[in-house]
């Protein structure tokens, strides 16, 4: 049996056991490649569901929407890695209990999928401990290297140059499933804290303030650069926050959802004397 | 939806200065602004566009513009009252503006009511709350030419009597003679010294049982106030044509373009705030 | 015998132009993401995009432009206004849908009252539009009754040769001609052949759905909320659209002095409609999409006897999700039948 088929077959018992109330997975899209998250509430439809190495949209963002899982009912949800641990953080941060969650975990290597074995979040910590591994031996991104050699000159032109593109349509905000927030501090005009226009100083202002938010939040999905419209590089961004947090405190954001938000903890033996 | 009319100006979005002559505590956050045009022309051309029913974009420059009604009436134009309650950001620093003070001031723009079209009638004023300053441009409009109309009733309420506004022109419209006031407000809102009506407007309305003969309707409110006083002037025998109301859906523009007040195809800015009931009727419900 | 423009000849073309004051502008690509902006000469232009990413309307209509500054003493308040320059402009190399996305919105702003910031820009302009001899995936012009040498919206249309060393010049325009006139001796008379106009297949009987959507019943259809399910409300779709206008006007500075902006905003946005009170008559997603599809296909054909759709299809090409017109049209198209 395929990967898709048994993914199908799973999703068509747990809906006709009634043990979820809806599957969120990929469809078919609009060309041979594309993929679209897809709402199955019925065994009768799963065979929309689709599985293969296209499916690379993190589907954990969909959990939150608003009322989903007020009834305390369960949903199941296809995931890679990233997403699981997005669905830790998300629960960590008292967004959703992990126990409603039924995880169809996969992962995609080159273009071959994978199942990964596991139903809860709790699951995958295995891989999550080998990804973190593989973090940690090697940066994420070639171009993170690249950026990494400039001087800080250089980097800020850099960045300059790709911000002054960015259009404020906040598609990087709408796709991340860790903006959560009910209204962001950019919809926040009392008082105004970030400026609402496209211009360098407003580009820059949203960009940075969704970075730092990020900071040890960030599950490198992906999503953000690929909704972002005019293709900036905001993995690039997020990733390097990334790094700071797993070298200088050795958290792999998303690791497991007993995990304390590293920028939204303190101890009392913190050697800072101050938090920001 | 009635005549749009369009006042002459240049860049549709420089907005006129204004000087605060006058300011009035209304009831608790409700003030009310007397405005004055700082340039002869501006006042020129507001008088030669304002209608009764018309609104405006009142700003503060650091802050922005707020939308909402021109409280004075087409018979008084040689300034502009608006009534608000402080809510967000700009109705905030307008709150805080003191008399002397200058302010801007883009409009008059959408609709109005069409006055002559009451002559000879009898009107029957219904408003809630906050919702009185669209209603009382109308009332003075018709109370300054009281002759035109027929009996004349106003019925008001409000949540608590610290809500009431316009407190000065309720005493003057009661004293009168010439106009049916009936003042209410919602249970437990009354004061120990209050004589008038307490229970919500739509079942004062009923009791009050103005006939719907020749009759002309004007009703303003936040929307649960709306729905079910429409369904009271049903039951009185009102027809929808015969009544009218305003929208006040959120602006940015005022002039048609930035997108955001449609209801339906209907552009609240340009062919409204000023609509009768037929025509809110026609817009689909979901959408307002 | 018509005229053409040959390739070779862009260059001393674009120096024409640029000697005389013309500010010129072409499709220019950047790190992936392509769009318009002003270019020095001709081999900054990037010719080989079916479409670029971002839309025509940028010029006409930035994503954030300062209208009015501001200065407040106390006894006075001083306006200035940043009306754009009237400095004559030639757009080369624009796509029919793009340029007829203009035509469009030139309707809206100009109903009744007169946007300065857009005309000035408008007519300053010159629109030089390439006929498409390729498509992609996405593109769905002839579902809108459009096509890929449709005239609309340009001042002048350049049909590619088939030997795809230059292009056919049709002035459509008064404009157009006279950007034509200052390079006159360029054009060379010929009897070479145009290149085939591109097959974009019709997707879905815009006719069914435009009286589909014409119906009061379906405004509350089930329909809609099935249709933007996943829609993540980010608002893509509107700022790569060509003919999407709304916007949001900002002050930026204090009460002393500062800009007043003009900035793009979107129907697809929760607090777009949001009053003060906390009651949004769109509050929420299914019915934001419907304001989306409902504006394009009734309010604004109600309006302006038009429908404001090219079938660009930047909406679907570029949505995060896979959403876009298309599969909403064709979907209704389905449901009519």
């Amino acid at each position: 049996m395929s990967i898709q088929e048994q993914y199908r077959s799973r999703a068509k018992e747990l809906l006709g056991e009634g043990s979820v109330k809806m599957v969120i997975g990929y469809g078919v899209g609009t060309t041979a490649t594309r993929r679209r998250p897809i709402f199955i509430t019925s065994p009768d439809e799963t065979d929309r569901l689709v599985l293969d190495a296209s499916c690379r949209t993190n589907l954990a963002g969909y959990l939150l929407r608003e009322g989903l899982l007020a009834d305390q009912k369960s949903i199941a949800v296809f995931l890679l890695p990233d997403g699981v641990r997005a669905l830790n953080i998300l629960a960590a941060e008292s967004q959703l209990a992990t126990a409603q969650i039924v995880v169809l975990g996969f992962e995609i290597k080159g273009e071959e999928v994978k199942p990964l074995e596991g139903t809860a979040a709790g699951d995958f910590s295995a891989i999550i401990a080998e990804r973190k591994e593989q973090r940690k031996a090697q940066p994420s991104h070639e171009m993170a290297v690249k950026l990494e050699e400039m001087t800080p000159a250089e980097r800020f032109a850099f960045w300059e140059k790709e911000f002054s593109r960015c259009i404020k349509c906040y598609a990087c905000r709408a796709a991340c499933p860790m903006c959560w927030c009910r209204r962001c501090v950019v919809d926040n005009n009392q008082p105004q804290w970030v400026n609402t226009s496209s211009h360098t100083l407003g580009n820059l202002e949203w960009n940075l303030v969704r970075a730092f938010h990020l900071a040890g939040r960030c599950v490198e999905c992906g999503n953000c650069s690929e909704a972002c419209p005019v293709n900036i590089p905001l993995h690039l961004l997020n990733g390097r926050m990334t790094d700071e947090v797993l070298t200088a405190f050795d958290h792999y954001p998303g690791a497991d959802e007993q995990q304390e938000p590293v920028l939204a903890s303190f101890r009392k033996d913190d050697p800072e004397t101050f938090i920001l | 939806m009635t005549d749009t009319i369009i006042p002459a100006q240049n860049n549709i979005y420089r907005p006129a200065v204004m000087k605060i002559a006058a300011t009035r505590n209304e009831a608790p956050g409700v003030q009310t602004l007397r405005l004055e045009f700082q340039d002869p022309a501006d006042q020129e051309k507001f008088a030669a566009v304002y209608r009764t029913g018309m609104f405006g974009l009142y700003g503060i420059y650091g802050e922005g513009e707020s939308t909402f009604c021109v409280a004075s009436p087409e018979t008084r134009k040689d300034y502009i009252e608006c009534t608000f309650r402080q809510s967000g950001r700009v109705t905030t620093a307008l709150a805080s503006a003191e008399e002397g003070d200058l302010i801007t001031f883009r409009g008059p723009y959408g609709n109005r009511f069409p006055i002559e079209e009451f002559y000879g009638k009898n009107l029957l004023f219904i408003a809630g709350g906050i919702a009185l300053p669209p209603t009382r441009s109308v009332i003075w409009s018709c109370l300054d030419q009281r002759d035109k109309f027929g009996k004349i009733t106003i019925v008001y309420g409000a949540r608590t009597v610290a809500d009431l506004v316009y407190k000065q022109e309720l005493d003057e419209w009661a004293e009168r003679g010439d106009v049916e006031l009936v003042l209410t407000v919602d249970p437990g809102g009354e004061s120990p010294d209050w004589k008038h009506r307490v229970g919500f407007v739509p079942t004062v309305l009923e009791e009050a049982a103005p006939a719907p003969g020749n009759c002309i309707a004007v009703l303003c409110g936040p929307p649960i106030m709306i729905k079910f006083t429409l369904a009271s002037l049903k039951k009185l025998g009102f027809e929808e044509a015969n009544v009218y109301t305003t929208l006040e859906n959120r602006m940015k523009c005022g002039v048609g373009k930035c997108g955001r007040c449609n209801v339906g195809s209907v552009y609240v800015c340009k062919e409204g705030p000023v609509f009768t009931a037929e025509e809110v009727s026609a817009m689909p419900a979901a959408d307002l | 015998m018509t005229k053409i423009l040959y390739s070779d000849d862009l260059t001393t073309c674009f120096s024409t132009w640029r000697k005389e004051g013309i500010m010129t502008f072409g499709p220019v690509q950047e790190a992936g993401n392509s769009g318009f902006r002003e270019v020095q000469d001709e081999k900054e232009l990037d010719m080989n995009l079916i479409l670029t990413s971002r839309t025509l309307k940028e010029l006409f209509f930035p994503r954030t432009e300062p209208m009015l500054s501001y200065s407040i003493g106390k006894q006075q308040i001083e306006t200035s206004e940043f009306l754009p320059s009237e400095k004559p402009c030639i757009i080369f190399g624009a796509r029919p849908c793009d340029a007829a996305g203009m035509a469009m919105d030139d309707e809206l702003f100009n109903w009744d009252y007169r946007d300065e910031y857009w005309f000035r820009r408008r007519s300053r302009s010159v629109i030089m539009t390439i006929a498409c001899s390729t498509s992609d995936d996405f593109c769905m012009c002839t579902s809108l009754g459009l096509g890929p040498d449709s005239a609309k919206g340009s001042d002048v249309l350049l049909r590619p040769l088939a030997s795809g060393k230059g292009w056919l010049v049709e002035e459509l325009t008064e404009k157009g001609d006279k950007a034509l006139q200052s390079i006159a001796s360029l054009l060379k008379e010929g009897t070479e052949e145009a290149a085939p106009t591109a097959e974009v297949p019709v997707l879905f009987d815009l006719e069914a759905c435009t009286t589909w959507l014409a119906d009061p019943e379906n405004f509350e259809s089930h329909f809609w909320k099935e249709i933007s399910e996943r829609c993540i409300g980010c608002g893509t779709c509107t700022y790569l659209c060509p003919t999407c206008h709304c916007f949001d006007i900002q002050d930026e500075g204090d009460t002393y002095e500062g800009i007043r902006r003009k900035n793009w905003d979107s129907c697809s946005f929760q607090l777009f409609t949001m009053h003060t009170s906390g009651h949004n008559p769109r509050n929420t997603q299914s019915a934001r999409w419907r304001q989306r599809i409902m504006h394009k296909f009734n309010y604004f054909s109600l309006k302006f006897s038009v429908n404001s759709c090219t079938g660009c299809g930047r909406c679907t090409r570029e949505c995060p999700v896979d959403m876009g017109v298309r599969e909403t049209l064709q979907a209704i198209s389905t449901l009519q039948k």
